[in-house]
C-alpha cells in the first residue's frame, strides 16, 4: 500500500467519524464528571447458549473491583449480526472499547493495523504467577510477528458426532477412518438416514467448517506452510473426491446445499441424521434425556493415515482506544481467572483453553468433552492451515461468498475435485492479498 | 431574509448528510482498501473487474429475470385479484385484508416460512411433490428450481402492492363508461380490453417501474430465502454486492457494483418516464 495515499485517505475519513466520536466523547465527559467514576468499555459478543450467557457474562463482569488505580468496567453485550461493521466503524472512528472479545480472526486484522495493544503483558502475567494453564498449542495460536494478536478464551473445536441408536440400529460401529465412514454411512443410507450432515447454504459456515475439517483430516488446508493460498493440492483433491464418494453414495444429503443451521439441526433432532461434524456443545441442543444418544467419536484416519479438524480460537484482545492500559490488562487477566462460572452455569458451550477449567467436575464428568480435548483439540487446526499462523485476510476466507460456492458446488456433486480447487482458488485471490 | 436564504441551513445539512456517503462511497470504488483503510487508488479497476467477472454477468442476467417476474407476475396475479375485488360482496374487506397478508407480514417471518414449507425433504412442499408423482423435487437446492422458488416467492410478496396500485386504479373508471358500453354490446372481454385496460394504464405503467425499482434492489427477498445460493443461481446484483462488501471485505468493488445498478436503473427509468410521456396515456 502506498503510504502517502493510506494515511491522507484514513486521515480523511477518520477526520469526520472523529469529530463525531469527539463531540460524543464530549457529552460523556459532562456524564463521568456527573458521576465522578470512569470506567473502561468490555464488549462481549453473544456466545454460548445466547441469552443465560449474556446474562452470566454481565453479573460476572458486574463483580469484578478493580484494584489500585485501575478502572471500573462496563459490560456491553454485541449482536453477531454485522459483527465485522461494528467493530470496523468502531475502529475507524477510534470508538472500540477498551477490551473485547469477537470473531476467531478479527484480532489479527486488527493487529496487523495497529488498532490493538498486543496481549504479552496478559501472557507475562500469567507465566509470573504460574497460572499459565493454557491447553498446548493455544497460546502460540494467537502469535503474530507484532506479539500475541489477543487472549484465548474458549475453542470452537470441530469434532464428528454419532448418534448411538442409529448406528445400532443400522448394525454397524462408529468410524475409525475414510473407508469406514463410508461403509458406517452406507448401512445407515439404508434406514434412510444421513451419513454426513451439513448445512451447505450461503447464509452459514456450517458447511465449510466440515469440509475444513475434512481437508486438514487429510493433511491439506488452503493455504502452503509459507503462508501462500494452495488450494489445489493433491491432499485437498482427495478429500474432495472422497466428498464426492459420498455424495454419489446418497451418504450426503443434496438438499444440504441450501440448508441453513436451523435445518441442520433439526434432522439431527428428527434422527435423520446419523453422523456430522459439529460444535463440542451439540447434544445441548436436544432435550435431556436424549442427549445421551450423542456421542463424540475418536478423530478418523484419512487415507493416507492423518487426523485433524478444525478449530476456531474464540479471542479476548485489548483496543489501544482504552483509557488505561493497565486497566484493561487488569481486567482481562482477572476475566480469564474468573470465567469458569460460564462453564459451571452450562452457558458456554465451546471448549475451555484453560486445564483448571476443563478439570471442573462437572466437565470432568462429559465423557464427551473430555474426549474432544484429549483427542481432537490436540490434532486441530485453525483454517489458516497449512500457513503458519493465522492472519487478518482470514476473516474474508471463513464465510466469504467463495467459501459458501465451494461446499454447494461439492454437494451437487456435478464438477470436478481439481476443477472446483481451482475456482476456489481463484476466488479467494481476490480477496486474500 | 429571502425565502432562500431561510431555506439555505437545511438545504446545505441535507447536501452534506447526502453527499458524503455519495461522495465517499464514490472514492471508495476507485480504491482497493477494506472497510477500516481506503487502500491504494487503483482508478476504474474496480469497474473493470466487475463488467470481466463472469459472476457479475450471471448475477445481471437473475436480476433481469427476477425483476421480470417481480414486476410482471405480481402484475397479473394483482390486477386479476383487483379486478375479483372490485364488485361488492360479503366479507370483502376480510378476503381483502387475508390478500394482504404477505405484505403485511415481515419478509424475515415470511421467508423463515417458505424455508420451512420448501428446505428439507420432509418439508411440506417437497412431500407434496413426492405424493403427487414429479420425485425428488429439490426446491431451494437445485440451481434451476432455486430460482423459480426465489421469483414466485417474490411474486407471493409483491402482489399485494400491484394489487393496491391496481384496485386504485380501477375506482378512478366512471361507472357509467362500463354502462355505456355494456348498452353498446360490449362483453367482459371487450370492457377489459376498450376501457379498464387503457384507463389505468398510468397506474400500471407506474407501478411497473416502482415494482422494478423494488425488484433491483430487492435484496431481502433472495438473502433471506438462499442467500444467493447454490452455487450463484440467485445472486442478483445488490446481493453480490453486500456479499463483496460484508463477506469477502471488498468495499471499493461492492460499490462499483452498485453505482453500474444505479447507472442502470437510472437510465431505465429515464427512458419508461419518456415512454409514457411520449404515449400520452391518460
Amino acid at each position: 500500500m502506498n503510504e502517502f495515499n493510506a494515511s491522507r485517505s484514513s486521515m480523511t475519513r477518520r477526520a469526520f467519524l472523529g469529530t463525531t466520536a469527539a463531540a460524543a466523547a464530549a457529552m460523556t465527559v459532562g456524564q463521568k464528571a456527573a458521576f465522578g467514576a470512569e470506567e473502561i468499555k468490555f464488549w462481549d459478543m453473544v456466545w454460548g447458549t445466547g441469552a443465560s450467557y449474556t446474562a452470566a457474562a454481565k453479573e460476572l463482569v458486574g463483580s469484578y473491583q478493580p484494584s489500585g488505580d485501575n478502572l471500573g468496567v462496563r459490560y456491553q453485550s454485541i449482536p453477531w449480526a454485522n459483527w465485522y461493521q461494528t467493530f470496523t466503524s468502531a475502529a475507524a472512528s477510534r470508538t472500540t472499547p477498551a477490551v473485547s472479545s469477537g470473531a476467531a480472526f478479527l484480532p489479527f486484522y486488527f493487529i496487523e493495523q495497529g488498532v490493538i495493544a498486543p496481549a504479552d503483558d496478559v501472557v507475562a502475567g500469567f507465566d509470573k504467577s504460574g497460572t499459565n494453564d493454557f491447553l498446548p498449542g493455544v497460546l502460540d495460536a494467537m502469535k503474530t510477528d507484532k506479539g500475541y494478536a489477543a487472549m484465548p478464551w474458549s475453542m470452537d473445536l470441530r469434532v464428528i458426532w454419532v448418534r448411538k441408536s442409529l448406528l445400532e440400529k443400522a448394525g454397524v460401529e462408529a468410524p475409525t477412518d475414510w473407508q469406514s465412514f463410508i461403509k458406517v454411512g452406507e448401512a445407515l443410507k439404508k434406514i434412510d438416514v444421513v451419513g454426513l450432515g451439513l448445512a451447505g447454504g450461503s447464509t452459514t459456515t456450517d458447511g465449510q467448517h466440515t469440509v475444513s475439517a475434512l481437508m486438514i483430516n487429510n493433511g491439506g488446508g488452503l493455504f502452503a506452510t509459507d503462508g501462500t493460498l494452495d488450494c489445489v493440492t493433491d491432499r485437498n483433491i482427495e478429500t474432495l473426491d472422497f466428498l464426492n464418494e459420498l455424495v454419489r453414495k446418497g451418504i450426503i444429503d443434496p438438499y444440504a446445499a441450501s440448508y441453513t443451521s436451523d435445518n441442520v439441526t433439526r434432522d439431527w433432532l428428527s434422527g435423520r441424521v446419523g453422523m456430522g461434524f459439529g460444535q463440542t456443545g451439540l447434544d445441548k441442543n436436544f432435550p435431556t434425556d436424549q442427549q445421551s444418544d450423542l456421542t463424540v467419536i475418536s478423530p478418523i484416519k484419512s487415507t493416507r493415515g492423518d487426523m485433524g479438524t478444525v478449530y476456531y480460537i474464540n479471542p479476548l484482545m485489548m483496543f489501544k482506544t482504552t483509557a488505561s492500559q493497565p486497566s484493561s490488562e487488569a481486567f482481562l487477566t482477572w476475566y480469564l481467572d474468573n470465567m469458569k462460572v460460564f462453564w459451571e452455569k452450562g452457558v458456554a458451550i465451546d471448549v475451555p483453553v484453560r486445564k483448571s477449567i476443563a478439570d471442573l467436575p462437572n466437565l470432568k464428568q462429559n465423557a464427551n468433552l473430555q474426549k474432544s480435548i484429549a483427542e481432537w483439540q490436540p490434532v486441530g487446526k485453525t483454517i489458516g492451515a497449512q500457513a503458519p499462523r493465522p492472519f487478518g485476510a482470514l476473516n474474508a476466507v471463513d464465510g466469504g461468498g467463495a467459501g459458501a460456492a465451494f461446499i454447494q458446488q461439492i454437494i451437487e456433486g456435478k464438477t470436478a475435485s481439481k476443477q472446483i480447487l481451482e475456482t476456489l482458488q481463484a476466488a479467494l485471490e481476490k480477496v486474500v492479498k | 431574509m429571502t425565502l432562500a436564504g431561510l431555506a439555505l441551513p437545511a438545504v446545505v445539512l441535507m447536501a452534506v448528510v447526502n453527499a458524503y456517503p455519495v461522495v465517499y462511497a464514490g472514492i471508495q470504488a476507485l480504491h482497493d482498501g477494506d472497510l477500516l483503510n481506503l487502500g491504494n487508488f487503483v482508478g476504474l479497476a474496480n469497474f473493470r473487474d466487475a463488467l470481466t467477472d463472469p459472476l457479475f454477468w450471471r448475477s445481471a442476467r437473475f436480476t433481469v429475470v427476477f425483476s421480470l417476474c417481480g414486476v410482471f407476475g405480481s402484475w397479473l396475479l394483482g390486477f386479476a385479484l383487483a379486478l375479483m375485488l372490485k364488485p361488492n360482496f360479503p366479507g370483502k374487506s376480510v378476503f381483502k385484508i387475508l390478500l394482504l397478508l404477505p405484505w403485511i407480514v415481515p419478509i424475515v417471518v415470511s421467508s423463515m416460512s417458505w424455508n420451512w414449507l420448501t428446505a428439507t425433504p420432509d418439508s411440506l412442499l417437497p412431500v407434496l411433490a413426492r405424493d403427487f408423482g414429479f420425485g425428488r423435487v429439490m426446491f431451494l437446492a437445485d440451481p434451476t428450481m432455486a430460482m423459480i422458488t426465489v421469483c414466485l416467492f417474490k411474486i407471493w410478496i409483491s402482489y399485494p402492492f400491484m394489487m393496491m396500485m391496481m384496485s386504485g386504479a380501477l375506482e378512478g373508471i366512471e361507472p357509467n363508461l362500463y354502462e355505456a358500453a355494456r348498452v353498446d354490446g360490449a362483453n367482459s372481454r371487450q370492457q377489459l380490453r376498450y376501457i379498464v385496460l387503457p384507463m389505468t394504464a398510468r397506474s400500471t405503467y407506474i407501478a411497473w417501474i416502482l415494482m422494478a425499482m423494488f425488484s433491483v434492489n430487492d435484496f431481502a427477498t433472495i438473502y433471506l430465502l438462499t442467500g444467493g445460493g447454490p452455487v450463484d443461481s440467485t445472486t442478483s446484483l445488490i446481493v453480490l454486492a453486500y456479499r463483496s462488501v460484508f463477506q469477502d471485505f471488498r468495499p471499493g468493488y461492492g460499490v462499483a457494483i452498485s453505482f453500474l445498478m444505479t447507472g442502470a436503473l437510472v437510465t431505465l427509468s429515464i427512458i419508461l418516464f419518456r415512454q409514457i410521456r411520449k404515449a400520452n396515456i391518460a
